[in-house]
């Protein structure tokens, strides 16, 4: 109970030592020397440890009485912390009750915050005192000493400071002489490796000079270094470097400056470099040269007429100390002189010359800068015929147009500049009749580090120099030569001038005799190849069964971008692999063979550089089904033996005849030859035709057909003319009807129908008229007939005789493609294949054959009809109603009507009254209902 | 055989020599430092010296203005006999022994070095004093270069006498003008010396040569 009121008391104090403890430690950072507000339980020895890295270290907790008496603690108690990690028992040391020690091995950390605790009530730690121990490395000797004095500046020293102390190190650079000491040059912060002394150096009188590196953990000294100033002097740059040129020497260039103040006290040596404009390395002058003290130099073996940079250092004469950094560049150009050599010489002659004369174009190269040694002014040409005198020419530009005889000339040239004249460059034109001999050997052109080589052995006789001619090949531009001229004792050079890649140079090399040129020999070459940019098109030229030929051409230059080296096609059919065959170059067509037949094939080709190929465009073919000449060859001999077999079959069907057409056409009997054939049923109707024509002479009306055509049943009369022109024009459209009728007509005679008769019945009873026909023409008007109704009468009576005699009426039908019929039934047959006129020609003739009209006569009476003005044709329907209507309504109708009329009436008053079922109609001026 | 040993013997003496030459610094306080060098240095040192007075005597004349300044000034000698004279006669000087004539020179740069660091307070600008102060400094050094020589040579430093220490105490008497004068002739003694010592160290270092001209004669004598 006690205890516990101990430990309520103890937390209270200690919560409010908490919250006194940051107010304390603040006051005791501002105040320390008023003295330790808060008094602690202990302290650690040492305070602020530094430990060198690896090492081991031991600190001491002391506990004080007081504390231990409060608490009942002792140094037992004490536990180690190292941050939040508590120490092991096994590193701690109890020396005597109030005090413990913990030792740590090999300090690796450079940062280590350690305290002292205690256990109070046997588990709660209670912090007595901590301390940060710092670890690093004692600093290492600084090497590589040296100092610097930059002329004019104060003296700067630096060295090499060894490896990282991770502690705060202070660097110290120490001077003197032997007499005196110089004030310490402390380093800053930011450059410990170097430090610019205060003063200025004394040179010639030697100072010794080092540095002390100190930090926490030691302090270490450099290696003393003694030197005379003088000797670590890096003088000022020269200033003022100026070039100038000599007018009697060319090949010099004088440089000037001004030397630094430190000439007065040292001397110095130089160090200068110079280059051609534009060129990137520098070329020195001998040191040796330059080894003293001056201002001036003069450069020599230099190119006339070349600018020149040059650039200028110095530094004390024995090489100790510093060079300055370098001059501004300065340059010169130096004087002219006169060319160093020939300019390049050929002549062209044109090849369209006339008789007696040529146009040879002479031509030369401007010499490049290092030879023309100042600007060319001009260029003097001097042309020598065999024992003539000189023609001059002056010329500014490098070619000359000359008219020349066909003799043998001898041209120089000379290049002129401010200074001089070159050399003459010598070239014979040769006579017109010259041979070319001696060409070079063994020509080859090949590239080789970016550049086209052209090499070739020397001719038996030794020329006085090459001329190397060049030019693209192409189809699209002409072969424009650009040359060179090279040394007659070269043999192998490159073409200078600008070549493209994948162009197809020819490059000519003739060699130049005292006498003229030699023979020329050319070659062809790339600079660089490319594979062709287009593959070769291939086609067929001949398609067999089982083999193709193929053509191409070969490609053009401008696409071969090398040389092609092979081509290879490739074909394949639809569904098979790919086959390649490979071509030699040389060859424009190749066979394929073992090819299917009725095959799609499809083949392409490609050319092969040495750099690659280029596939062209794919072709296809199909093998034909059969070679040429194979479908003739099966062909005619199977039609050969077909016809022959034809032959034979018709010779023996021909040789067999009798046999063959018993077998097929028996003999049959021609009835009509036969004697029966005078009894034949064909017989008697003629025999019975008569006596009804005798029936109908006596008056039987029964056979004549009235063939009422009802236009319209509102009809006008007035209209009756124009009716029937109408009806004239309208039988050419009704012909089909009428024939149809016309049909019925015929066939009427031999079927008499009753049920087609029954639609009309009632109109027969209403108008008691013997209808035999009636044409419903509702398209009279309208001249469009649309529905025809042919209407039988039903009224039996007057047909019975015809009914009573069906055969005959069938015999009529039967007879038609007989010979031999009577007139009467030829007329029939007539009616029904001449359909035109049957209804209106039967009805005549029928009406007529009351007069026994004949044949001759129906003929008469058909021209009669047909000469109807106005009625012909398309006007018979009508005229059959007109007849009828004439019947009815005679005084009425005229001219031909009239005499139908009469002709019909004349039937009628023939055949009489009282046999007849239609009264009204034929009775004149009866009543007609209608 | 007496002429083989002989040729030996210079031979190495040669060597010697040629090996301790590079090794030498003028100021060596361990020891051996050779004469030669660091007489050599000393007079380089005179002539830079000389260098730098020049340009400083012409600023601080001007800073003194006219006539110091003039050209053709050239006052009579008064009230400077304190300054150690550089002047002597010919004849005399050539006499002078190594050690009097380096005795000589240290005592005159001793006092000279006193005054001019008088001379120092008084300056008015910046630059001037920085000028100045470089200048004495390196007057620091060629009082040190020429203990050096001397140390070398085993000469003893001249003991300043106690009574006669240099200091420079400007007498109220002094006039302005009498001031100027006295550092003009100040400036004009201390180019003097320069002089001198310039001709004094190129005797000595004449002086110390001989022996290696002979070794090489020698050697050519002997058909080297």
């Amino acid at each position: 109970m006690e205890r516990a009121r101990q430990l309520e008391k103890y937390l209270c104090k200690m919560s409010v030592l908490q919250t006194w403890l940051v107010q304390a430690l603040f006051i005791f950072l501002i105040t320390g020397s008023i003295g330790v507000l808060l008094d602690p339980c202990g302290r650690i020895n040492p305070e602020s440890p530094v430990v060198q890295l690896g090492s081991n270290f031991t600190a001491v907790c002391v506990l004080k009485e007081r504390c231990m008496d409060y608490f009942h603690v002792n140094a037992n108690f004490i536990v180690w912390k190292m941050g939040h990690f508590t120490i092991p028992k096994e590193q701690y040391t109890i020396i005597n009750r109030t005090a413990a020690s913990v030792t740590l091995t090999d300090v690796t950390s450079l940062n280590i915050q350690l305290t002292c605790n205690i256990l109070t009530f046997g588990q709660i730690e209670q912090n007595v005192y901590g301390i940060t121990l710092i670890s690093g490395l004692p600093p290492e000797k600084p090497k590589n000493l040296n100092c610097i004095v930059n002329e004019g500046k104060k003296m700067m020293c630096y060295w090499d400071p060894g490896r990282e102390t991770y502690l705060e190190t202070n660097f110290t650079l120490k001077s003197e002489w032997a007499t005196e000491k110089f004030a310490d040059c402390k380093t800053k912060r930011d450059t410990p490796t170097s430090c610019t002394v205060d003063y200025s150096p004394v040179y010639f009188v030697n100072m010794e000079v080092w540095v002390e590196a100190a930090n926490a953990l030691g302090k270490v000294t450099s290696d003393h270094i003694n030197f005379d100033p003088v000797d670590k002097v890096k003088p000022n740059t020269p200033r003022n470097l100026s070039v100038s040129n000599s007018e009697e020497l060319s090949s010099i260039l004088k440089l000037t400056w001004i030397n630094s103040n430190i000439k007065n006290v040292i001397r110095l040596k130089y160090d200068i470099q110079y280059r051609t404009k534009g060129a990137s390395t520098w070329s020195q002058i001998p040191p040796e040269d330059t080894a003293s003290t001056r201002s001036s130099f003069t450069v020599q073996d230099l190119k006339p007429f070349t600018e020149y940079v040059f650039r200028i250092r110095c530094m004390k004469e024995d090489g100790k100390g510093f060079w300055s950094d370098w001059s501004e560049e300065a340059s010169g150009i130096t004087y002219e002189d006169r060319p160093s050599n020939t300019p390049s010489f050929w002549y062209k002659i044109d090849p369209s010359h006339s008789h007696g004369h040529r146009s040879v174009q002479l031509m030369w190269k401007t010499l490049p800068p290092f030879e023309a040694n100042g600007k060319i002014l001009g260029y003097e040409v001097t042309l020598t015929r065999w024992k003539s005198r000189l023609q001059n020419y002056t010329v500014n530009d490098t070619k000359l147009t000359v008219n020349l005889t066909n003799d043998r000339y001898i041209v120089t040239l000379t290049a002129r500049n401010a200074v001089g004249r070159s050399d003459a460059s010598v070239l014979t034109i040769p006579a017109c009749d010259f041979q070319a001999t001696h060409p070079v050997m063994d020509l080859k052109a090949f590239p080789k580090d970016n550049m086209l080589w052209v090499e070739w052995t020397t001719p038996s006789k030794s020329p006085n120099k090459y001329i190397l001619e060049w030019c693209v090949l192409s189809d699209k531009s002409p072969c424009i030569p650009d040359w060179q001229q090279e040394d007659g004792t070269v043999h192998h050079t490159y073409i200078r001038g600008y070549l493209a890649e994948s162009k197809c140079y020819l490059i000519t090399v003739t060699p130049v005799y005292a006498d003229g040129p030699g023979s020329p020999v050319s070659i062809k070459a790339y600079l660089k190849q490319a594979p062709p940019s287009k593959g070769p098109t291939v086609r067929t030229k001949k398609v067999g069964k089982n083999e193709a030929v193929l053509e191409w051409d070969q490609l053009p230059v401008d696409v071969q971008n090398g040389f092609i080296r092979n081509y290879t096609i490739f074909y394949r059919t639809n569904i098979g692999n790919e086959t390649a065959v490979n071509v030699d170059s040389s060859h424009t067509e190749y066979t394929l063979s073992s090819l299917t037949s009725d095959t799609l094939y499809m083949v392409r080709m490609a050319a092969y550089t040495d750099e690659g190929g280029k596939d062209g465009p794919e072709f296809t073919f199909t093998t034909p089904k059969f070679a040429q000449g194979e479908i003739e060859a099966i062909v005619v001999p199977v039609c050969l033996a077909f016809l022959l077999t034809t032959l034979l079959g018709v010779l023996f069907c021909f040789n067999k005849r009798d046999l063959i057409k018993k077998h097929i056409w028996p003999n049959v009997p021609d009835p009509s030859k036969s004697h029966i054939a005078q009894w034949s049923p064909h017989t008697p109707p003629r025999h019975n035709f008569n006596p009804k024509d005798q029936m109908y002479s006596d008056g039987n009306f029964t056979d004549v057909s009235v063939v009422e055509i009802e236009a319209n049943d509102k009809k006008s009369f007035p209209e009756d003319l124009k009716s029937l022109e109408l009806f004239k024009k309208e039988k050419v459209s009704t012909e089909g009807h009428s024939s149809g009728i016309g049909g019925s007509s015929c066939m009427s005679s031999s079927r008499p129908s009753i049920s087609s008769s029954d639609e009309n019945e009632s109109a027969q009873n209403t108008s008691s008229t013997v209808q035999y026909s009636t044409v419903v023409h509702s398209g009279y008007r309208h001249q469009v007939p649309s529905v025809q109704v042919f209407s039988r009468s039903e009224s039996t009576q007057p047909l019975l005789d015809s009914e009573e005699r069906p055969e005959d009426l069938q015999l009529v039908d039967n007879v038609d493609g007989g010979d031999g019929i009577l007139p009467r039934q030829q007329y029939f047959k007539q009616n029904c294949s001449q359909q035109e006129t049957s209804p209106d020609i039967s009805h005549f003739e029928r009406s007529n054959q009351v007069s026994s009209v004949n044949e001759e006569d129906f003929v008469r009476l058909k021209q009669q009809i047909s000469g109807i003005p106005q009625s012909c044709g398309s006007g018979q329907m009508k005229m059959f109603q007109e007849v009828s209507a004439a019947d009815a309504f005679g005084p009425d109708t005229e001219g031909q009507g009239e005499r139908f009329k009469t002709a019909g009436m004349e039937a009628v008053l023939d055949e009489g009254m009282p046999k007849s079922y239609l009264p009204q109609t034929v009775r004149q001026g009866g009543y007609m209902p209608q | 055989m007496d002429m083989s040993w002989d040729s030996w013997g210079m031979l190495a003496c040669l060597c010697t020599v040629l090996w301790h030459l590079p090794a030498v610094p003028a100021l060596n306080r361990t020891g051996d430092p050779g004469p030669g060098p660091s007489i050599q240095k000393t007079y380089d040192l005179t002539r830079y010296l000389e260098h730098q007075l020049r340009s400083l005597a012409g600023t601080y004349l001007n800073y003194l203005g006219p006539p110091f300044n003039e050209p053709d000034f050239n006052p009579p000698r008064l009230g400077a006999d304190t300054l150690p004279r550089a002047t002597v006669n010919l004849e005399v000087w050539r006499s002078l022994n190594d050690k009097l004539r380096l005795t000589q020179n240290y005592e005159a740069y001793s006092h000279l070095l006193c005054y001019l660091r008088g001379l120092n307070r008084q300056a008015a600008t910046a630059e001037l004093r920085h000028s100045l102060a470089h200048f004495c400094t390196s007057l620091q050094g060629l009082l040190g270069s020429i203990a050096g020589v001397m140390a070398t040579l085993g000469y003893p430093l001249p003991q300043p006498l106690p009574g006669t220490e240099p200091t420079w105490t400007p007498g109220p008497a002094h006039s302005d003008f009498l001031q100027k004068m006295d550092d003009f002739w100040l400036l004009k003694e201390l180019q003097t010396w320069l002089w001198r010592s310039a001709k004094d160290f190129n005797r000595l270092k004449k002086k110390m040569q001989p022996p290696a001209a002979a070794v090489t004669l020698h050697l050519e004598a002997h058909g080297f």
